[in-house]
């Protein structure tokens, strides 16, 4: 079952002449259990097709569909809740609030779901430790170098148990080693904890760690590759509309 | 509710300096409003009674129509009447000093010849005047055979404490202990003589009578009808002396609670930006975590909630240390001022006074704004998608809205502007309104043309850092913007006051100088014509003109009338010898031309008061009552004079005085001495003649014309007092929101010193941020503060004080000055802070 | 030309059988996944080695067959190897296939240059991901130096993939210059003037 599919997706920013086309029409589906990059040039609409999946923002048209369910049909509050249980977000940056603890701050999603402070925390702590970050349950984020702020981002997206992770250039800021750590957990998210990964990137050896890479260009897919070899379904009808041109 | 109290006091804790700073702001604003209102009740008090006291005058005095005495009886009506706050009974009577009993002869040149022996209640005379004494104690309750003299009379007579003084009386002569002796300015009360009513009853022979009351109006009680209800009570047989004169200290006094008032707006407007403006910044600096928090579920209300308990604990917490400080300030303020307000009002100031009223409407302002200003902003940030918080919208959207407004508020200033050449207070008061709302639209769009200006006049001083400096408060109009007002409205407040004290300094005292031109003045017993004075008949004038070095003299009659149905006062001048020796500031019409008029027939000038109170103008026939009948005289001038210029009066000519009102009495006489007369001579023969009628006081107008200036001086003081008040906390607003910001650039300004910006450099571009806010706020306060003076000289004018606008320059020049000091300070502590940024631990930061 | 010389460097230590110095030098050189060389190149190459004189074969067992050989260093070798050492190393990166198949691309129909790029980095992508899954499986405490090479391969393949974005941005450019023809000497005769 395609865990993540999106249909004729399209967002447009600004109005009249200063409109930008941030995408066009993108047709997506994601496999539960797969790692997925996108990748393309700036501009091309990576962070906002991410963004549309995760439910940050709404579609100017098309839909997306988690689960077989339109979310983009969804009220604020349903939404939210949606983030809250079935999403774990990464970002580049301002991942954390800085006036709260690692421990506290993975805990958040639990927390914001009315989960008792002592299960949150517990469950934070544990996710940490899996993380490494077990030693540094109190540290503050100004504490904290950046990869190490990334893992304590990443143990609070699964806190939740969240059904996929969804990372914006989550590397964007981190030295190549630190970079390295972060994509092998997200692969391990994969790998070991069953998760779908859908992540933007445009560092290809971060890109790498994924078993898929879907390549947007100007709002739409120009390729879609396995990285094991295979061709994904997409790929066959996007060579046919490609040669075309 | 956990995750709200866990988030909100963690905030509050992480960035500590932060909220210390934000409190502080709401501590500030509603000191200022808790205190400034704490303030006004006991200003408006001393004022009251130092107005009143110096004069002598409470609201109505009331009198037997034959001047006579009648029964204390009347005492009690009088109180009984709803609005009065006080009734005080006299018994008054100039008591002529026999040589024997230490008298001086009436040809003596010195010394004492009549003493003025007032019968009086101590108790309830105290509550209508000041006494201060110099030694010994006041009149009590338990004394009988008691008395308080004035300091004159003791140095006069060689009196002291314990002393005996021995009085003709009725049953011979009465001795009377002497308990305590008074310091006296009031002119007219030199050879005062104060017993308790009983004593003076027995001395006089006049068992259970007095001859005057002086009444005192509750503060809420219209004047015009508890008099009213008094005359209705009390027959036709009592009169109301100086019912003018008590409305002519409420007309002060409405001025005054009016500039109070004014103060206390401007206190509320003052709280409001500094509490708004520090409030707007902190959910800017906000609004990442918060599309943060959103994206990772969090609700919407759950956000909400934070925030609201954040601001509410800052709320509470700025509140109750606002009044504190509020008291504490007040309190100062009070001691400060009554050394001065003792010595030359003769006012004691009580304490603070907040009212129940006080206390709400602060504590409503302090916490109920503090959580608006923290939750709208943050409602709206709350309401685009979490995207659009952690990535703010680019300017172009935000500069459109801005410059929209701008040319709204141009549009409103423009009208507004127009509107001050309409003269009606009414349209005025709303364009005034305007004038603000549309200075606040335009305040944003200024503010990078302004850097701009002042960015390459700063080049000089600063020439690296003022483009960064400018770019900084480009970038964020708003905030600049309000920052700027806080400052603004202190300034404006200074410029105002500084221009309604030159123009009533100039006009008012102007026409003080001519209207007591003359060297001396024969004065009677109270400062203001009236009260029942006896006045001298048409010899006293005569003997003065016929003494050695005398040049002019003119004297002023005075009778009663009613102009449909108002009452007025009706001077009798001589139109050859008034306009030489004293002189009316003509509003409207030709002083010669009227002057002639009113020798020639039944013409009239009547005063800025009757005027406007009456509508009565230049060229209109008004009908006088007088004893002989109606009469109808024309009305020839306006015109303005420091002694009636709160009484409604007209002027016309002595003989028409005596053919319509049968008055021939003087009773005021003013006196000029020729260039190089012999001025010891002068004296002594003036003193002479006032020994004589003992009715009058000679006075030496410079001495008189100094007390007068010396009262205004220190009302005037008063209020730069409280202008101060306003503006200190304006600049302490200043260095708390430049402090907010640096703290806020923490990351930048590392960024700027690890590439390679020096720590004068970091100082000297926030002193140029600084500096460019507080110009800009100085401009904007000049701007509002010159239409707030003319404003405020409108108001005066309409209320029948002609007064002149007069350009403040004084005042703009202080506010230039204090503009860029505030400046300067305000960034020295932010500054200091800001270079000494540990670089490493900046760019941490987030 | 690299082989030639490695051999030289194993043989420095000790002389060899042929066989084992096939195998010492796809261990040196990563494994058979990373150089994978043909027994008779090896020979080849040895028997160069002999000729120049770098090289002597001994036959302890006198069979002549090639397995049998004992290989060993000559003086001459030595020095040769010294020099080799001492000096830099250059593999040409100008010789690269997908440069031709590009080249190729922009005269023959039919053949889109976009399409090229894309398959192209695909493959990379592939092969970028093999890569590192081959790294994360090594350990660094024993495999340090695999992982080097892995790293190397790594960022080659990165550089690729740069160097691909750019020729995409700029193709259009590319497209619009005369594409390289050798100045052709025209045959036969110079016509008579």
């Amino acid at each position: 079952m395609a865990i993540i599919e999106v249909k004729q997706l399209s967002k447009t920013y600004g109005q009249g002449s200063a409109a930008v086309t941030a995408l066009d029409g993108v047709n997506l589906a994601i496999e539960k259990g797969q790692f997925v990059t996108v990748m393309g040039p700036s501009g091309c609409g990576k962070s906002t097709l991410l963004h549309l999946i995760g439910g940050l923002d709404r579609p100017s048209a098309g839909s997306v569909f988690i689960e077989d369910k339109d979310i983009s049909m969804l009220p604020d509050d349903k939404l939210t809740e949606l983030r809250r249980r079935k999403m774990g977000f990464v970002f580049q940056f301002f991942n954390l609030i800085p006036v709260l603890s690692a421990e506290e701050n993975a805990a958040l999603p639990l927390i914001l779901d009315g989960v008792k402070p002592e299960i949150a925390h517990t469950r934070a702590a544990e996710w940490l430790a899996r993380n490494q970050m077990g030693d540094r349950l109190s540290h503050r984020p100004d504490q904290l170098s950046g990869g190490q702020q990334q893992r304590v981002a990443i143990a609070r997206a699964m806190v939740a148990d969240p059904l996929m992770l969804l990372a914006d250039e989550p590397t964007g800021n981190l030295d190549s080693r630190a970079s390295d750590d972060i994509a092998a957990l997200l692969r391990h998210a994969v790998s070991d904890w069953g998760r779908t990964v859908l992540m933007v990137t445009h560092d290809p050896r971060i890109a790498a760690y994924a078993d898929r890479i879907v390549f947007l260009k100007d709002g739409r897919v120009v390729d879609d590759t396995l990285l094991d070899g295979g061709k994904a379904e997409n790929t066959r009808m996007l060579k046919e509309k490609v040669d075309r041109l | 509710m956990r995750i709200q109290w866990l988030l909100a006091t963690r905030y509050l804790r992480g960035r500590l300096r932060r909220s210390v700073l934000t409190t502080l702001a709401i501590s500030f604003g509603v000191a200022i409003l808790f205190g400034m209102n704490g303030l006004i009740p006991p200003m408006l008090e001393a004022f009251r009674h130092s107005m009143y006291t110096s004069a002598g005058q409470v609201d109505p005095t009331i009198s037997s129509v034959s001047n006579g005495t009648f029964n204390q009886s009347v005492l009690n009506e009088v109180s009984s009447t709803a609005g009065v706050e006080q009734a005080a009974g006299y018994l008054a009577q100039t008591i002529t000093l026999p040589t024997s009993l230490g008298g001086s002869s009436s040809n003596a040149l010195s010394g004492v010849s009549s003493v003025n022996l007032t019968g009086i209640d101590p108790a309830a005379a105290q509550s209508t005047h000041a006494y201060s004494m110099l030694s010994g104690r006041f009149l009590s309750a338990e004394d009988t055979e008691a008395v308080v003299i004035s300091q004159a009379l003791a140095a006069n007579l060689n009196l002291s404490v314990g002393d005996p003084l021995t009085l003709p009386a009725t049953s011979g002569t009465a001795m009377l202990t002497i308990v305590g002796i008074m310091n006296v300015t009031s002119p007219t009360a030199v050879n005062q003589v104060l017993t308790p009513l009983p004593t003076a009853q027995s001395v006089l022979g006049a068992a259970g009578q007095i001859n005057s009351i002086d009444v005192l109006f509750t503060a809420s009680a219209d004047r015009a009808s508890v008099q009213a209800a008094l005359a209705q009570r009390l027959g036709d047989t009592y009169k109301f002396g100086s019912v003018e004169t008590g409305s002519e200290f409420t007309t002060a006094l409405s001025l005054g609670s009016a500039i109070m008032w004014f103060f206390g707006i401007a206190a509320l407007l003052m709280a409001a930006f500094i509490i708004f403006n520090t409030f707007r910044t902190l959910v800017a600096e906000r609004q990442r975590d918060l599309g943060m928090l959103r994206a990772i579920g969090a609700k919407r209300s759950t956000l909400e909630g934070m925030i609201l308990m954040e601001s509410l604990l800052q709320g509470i917490l700025g509140t109750a240390i606002g009044l504190v400080l509020g008291a504490l300030l007040t309190i100062g303020m009070l001691r400060l001022m009554s050394s001065f307000i003792q010595s030359y009002l003769h006012a004691s100031v009580g304490g603070p006074i907040f009212s129940p009223g006080t206390f709400v409407a602060s504590i409503l302002i302090g916490v109920g704004f503090t959580v608006a200003s923290a939750y709208f902003p943050a409602r709206s940030t709350l309401n685009v998608s979490p995207l659009e918080a952690m990535r703010p919208a680019v300017g172009t959207t935000e500069n459109r809205r801005m410059h929209n407004r701008a040319w709204i508020g141009l549009g409103l200033i423009v009208v507004a502007g127009a509107c001050l050449f309409l003269n009606n207070i009414g349209v005025t008061t709303l364009a005034l309104l305007a004038f603000l709302v549309g200075l606040i639209l335009v305040a944003p769009a200024l503010v990078r043309p302004v850097a701009v200006v002042f960015s390459s006049l700063f080049g000089f001083i600063f020439p690296r850092e003022n483009a960064l400096a400018r770019e900084n408060i480009s970038r964020q109009p708003g905030r600049a913007a309000i920052t700027a007002s806080s400052l603004m409205i202190g300034l404006a407040l200074t410029i105002a006051i500084v221009g309604m004290v030159t123009s009533t300094r100039f006009g008012f005292m102007g026409y003080l100088d001519k209207s007591l031109g003359s060297d001396y003045i024969f004065m009677p017993t109270s400062l203001v014509l009236g009260n029942g004075n006896l006045g001298a008949d048409p010899s006293l004038e005569q003997k003065v003109l016929q003494i050695d070095g005398v040049s002019e003299v003119t004297a002023v009659r005075l009778a009663y009338s009613q102009e449909d149905g108002n009452n007025l006062e009706v001077l009798g001048i001589d139109p050859t010898t008034f306009p030489t020796v004293s002189g009316l500031e003509f509003v409207h019409g030709d002083p010669q031309q009227s002057y002639a008029a009113l020798a020639k027939g039944r013409s009239i000038i009547v005063n800025g008061i009757f005027s406007a109170t009456y509508n009565v103008n230049t060229g209109d026939r008004i009908t006088l009552k007088t004893p002989n009948g109606d009469q109808v005289y024309t009305v020839v001038a306006v015109a303005m004079d420091y002694l009636n210029a709160k009484l409604a009066t007209g002027y016309i000519s002595q003989t028409y005085l005596q053919k319509d009102f049968n008055v021939t009495n003087d009773v005021l006489i003013l006196v000029n001495q020729s260039k190089n007369a012999d001025k010891s001579k002068v004296l002594t023969a003036l003193q002479e003649q006032a020994h004589n009628y003992p009715a009058f006081t000679l006075l030496n107008s410079a001495a008189f014309k100094q007390s007068q200036e010396q009262i205004f001086s220190m009302v005037m003081i008063g209020l730069y007092m409280m202008t101060i008040i306003l503006t200190i906390p304006g600049l302490i607003a200043m260095a708390n929101t430049m402090s907010i910001n640096v703290i806020e650039r923490t990351r930048e300004i590392g960024m700027l010193r690890a590439g390679g910006a020096t720590r004068g450099q970091i100082r000297r571009m926030i002193l140029a941020e600084s500096l460019m806010l507080s110009i800009l706020g100085t401009l904007l306060g000049v701007a509002v503060g010159l239409f707030l003076s003319d404003f405020i000289i409108k108001a005066m004018v309409v209320k029948g004080f002609k007064l002149s606008f007069y350009f403040p320059t004084s005042g703009i020049l202080i506010a230039l000055v204090v503009g860029i000091l505030v400046g300067v300070l305000a960034s020295l502590a932010p500054a200091r802070k800001a270079a000494r940024t540990q670089i490493v631990e900046a760019l941490r930061y987030e | 030309m690299s082989v030639r010389h490695a051999l030289l460097g194993l043989l420095s230590g000790e002389p060899r059988y042929g066989y084992e110095l096939r195998a010492a030098f796809m261990e040196l050189a990563g494994g058979a996944e990373a150089w994978e060389v043909k027994p008779a190149q090896i020979y080849t190459t040895l028997n160069r080695l002999v000729e120049s004189g770098l090289a002597q074969k001994n036959s302890p067992d006198g069979d002549g067959t090639d397995e049998k050989v004992v290989y060993s260093l000559t003086a001459a070798g030595r020095s040769e190897l010294e020099r080799w050492l001492g000096e830099g190393t250059l593999d040409d990166p100008q010789q690269d296939t997908f440069f031709l198949k590009l080249m190729l691309s922009l005269e023959l129909p039919g053949v889109e240059p976009a399409r090229l790029i894309q398959t192209q980095r695909s493959t990379l992508y592939q092969e970028l991901h093999r890569i590192t899954s081959v790294r994360t499986r090594l350990n660094p405490k024993t495999e340090l130096a695999r992982i080097l090479l892995m790293d190397k391969a790594t960022m080659h393949l990165e550089a690729d993939l740069h160097w691909l974005d750019m020729v995409e941005a700029r193709l259009d450019e590319v497209k619009k210059q005369p594409v390289p023809r050798p100045a052709m000497r025209p045959r036969g005769r110079p016509a008579k003037s």
